[in-house]
């Protein structure tokens, strides 16, 4: 199972093993890391997923949809070109060794 | 001879008992009847916590498209994002979601600030009030004319009509001419102010709504009408009740409120707590779209559900001791304003504001007490807040 590791909201590294179709969000969930949110269960209804990937995997990531690209406009951390809804990505085999960052505010 | 006949077990969300204190039947659901017909109200009644989020995430059979108050008002379903399924309800949702964004909120927050102090200014002097009536509806009506660009003087005849049409008669089990009449109010109200926008359009939501598309179709008027209109109940009442839930809580629970009253940072603790122990949105409504089992009960396609998230919020089964207000629980995945594609539109709004009015009121106000013996509901099948909330300042 390839292998994410959390920055929380706090800083602490958290490394997890997850199952290839899981979401970030989902693994972040499961795994009690502190800064997500995820309200609205993974509908890409309310942003508060946010989390900044690691920089060398983003070419690697499923493309992002317009609703996903919305509704990070209204996130309340800032928006960069590391953004993504944590529910809109799922695990892939490609991003195994993934460092996911989870702002501070959602 | 005497005989004992087991009582049976009767779901009546008409009942005033209801009304009051909900809990105790949710209780007995929970524990002994997880899909419960009722005869009350011809639905079936679901209250555990995982049921009722798996309803939010599975929308293709839990569907909104017949409505999703349990007593739905005239026009409303297929026309509103809450009784819309996807995609047409995504499409919908992206329209107006933007407006409330949390930074698109953000110029709301010194107007609501400066509001804020003037009510409290106004019920410090009078010492006993009505919270409904003196802050919590002032605070809400004054900021959603502000958000909407409506015109103040309409406030009061908005309100009353607003707290009309989410009633129902306990009677009839129905909604009566008068919630009716109170609904069309509101929709003939906003029809006015369509035709005015579409004259003359602003940089408001509803000229938003106006001049969107979907898909190259504009918007049916209804959808515009009946969209905008419930955007006007729920921000007027829904969140009035919440922050009159959360005055409720406050007086309740003396030791919390002065936590808050010197701590301000706890203040989303408390807001998300009082969401999870008693908020306002108490119960929705879903229609199945095919055949479904749970808990060994048969439920048929076309069936109507009820969705019990003030239950759901109190499952011990997801949290632990549920039935104490704790401002240090962790209360992730709470269901206070519903879940799934449908969670609350205006979640971070409704957020906002009761951060900054109930944030200023306890500090200004950090002892007062609730001057009756017993508190009136409000008779609604949805909803569940007081009539009045009468309060007095000092101990």
């Amino acid at each position: 199972m390839p292998q994410i590791t959390y920055i929380d909201s706090d800083g602490n590294k958290h490394q997890v093993e997850l199952p290839l179709g899981a979401t970030i969000m989902e693994g972040a969930v499961q795994n009690d890391i502190k800064g997500i949110i995820a309200e609205c269960g993974g509908s890409c209804m309310c942003a508060t997923c946010h989390c900044y990937i690691g920089e060398e995997y983003l070419d690697k990531l499923p493309e992002m949809e317009e609703e996903e690209d919305e509704m990070l406009e209204g996130a309340v951390a800032p928006r960069t070109e590391r953004s993504r809804l944590g529910c809109q990505v799922r695990i892939s085999n490609a991003l195994d060794g993934l460092v996911v960052e989870i702002p501070q505010e959602q | 001879m005497e005989t004992i006949t087991e009582q049976k077990f009767q779901f009546n969300p008409y009942s005033p008992i209801m009304d009051a204190d909900p809990f105790p039947f949710y209780k007995t659901l929970r524990d002994h009847y997880p899909c419960f017909w009722s005869d009350d109200v011809n639905m079936w009644i679901l209250s555990r916590y995982d049921d009722i989020k798996r309803a939010g995430v599975e929308w293709e059979t839990f569907s909104s498209s017949e409505g999703n108050l349990v007593d739905e008002l005239p026009g409303r379903s297929g026309s509103t994002l809450g009784t819309t399924d996807p995609p047409r309800h995504d499409r919908l949702r992206k329209l107006i979601q933007s407006a409330f964004a949390k930074n698109n909120l953000m110029h709301l927050m010194d107007p609501t600030k400066e509001l804020v102090t003037e009510v409290l200014d106004k019920v410090l002097e009078m010492g006993s009030f009505d919270f409904v009536q003196d802050f919590s509806s002032q605070i809400t009506v004054g900021t959603l004319f502000a958000m909407m660009g409506l015109p103040d003087e309409d406030h009061h005849e908005v309100r009353r009509n607003v707290i009309l049409s989410i009633q129902s008669d306990q009677e009839t089990r129905q909604k009566g001419p008068e919630h009716i009449g109170g609904f069309k109010f509101l929709t003939n109200y906003v029809e006015d102010i369509v035709r005015q926008r579409r004259a003359d359009p602003k940089d408001d939501l509803i000229s938003r709504l106006i001049l969107a598309e979907i898909d190259g179709d504009k918007l049916e008027e209804a959808e515009i009408i009946m969209t905008s209109a419930t955007i006007i109940l729920a921000g007027v009442e829904s969140l009035s009740s919440f922050l009159s839930m959360m005055a409720y809580n406050m007086a309740t629970f003396p030791d919390a409120r002065r936590r808050i009253a010197a701590d301000a940072s706890l203040m989303p603790k408390a807001i998300e707590e009082t969401l999870r122990f008693n908020t306002s949105a108490q119960r929705f409504k879903r229609v199945l779209t095919k055949d479904l089992e749970m808990h060994g009960q048969q439920m048929k396609k076309g069936d109507f559900v009820m969705l019990c998230y003030g239950s759901a919020n109190r499952d011990e089964r997801f949290f632990r001791n549920p039935d104490v207000y704790d401002l240090e629980r962790n209360t992730r995945g709470h269901l206070g304003f519903g879940g799934g594609v449908h969670l609350c539109l205006g979640n971070m709004f409704a957020r906002m504001i009761t951060t900054i009015a109930m944030g200023e009121f306890f500090t200004r106000i950090p002892e007062y007490y609730i001057s009756t013996e017993q508190l009136d509901w409000n008779p609604s099948t949805t909803f569940r807040s007081p009539v009045k909330l009468p309060l007095t300042i000092g101990k």
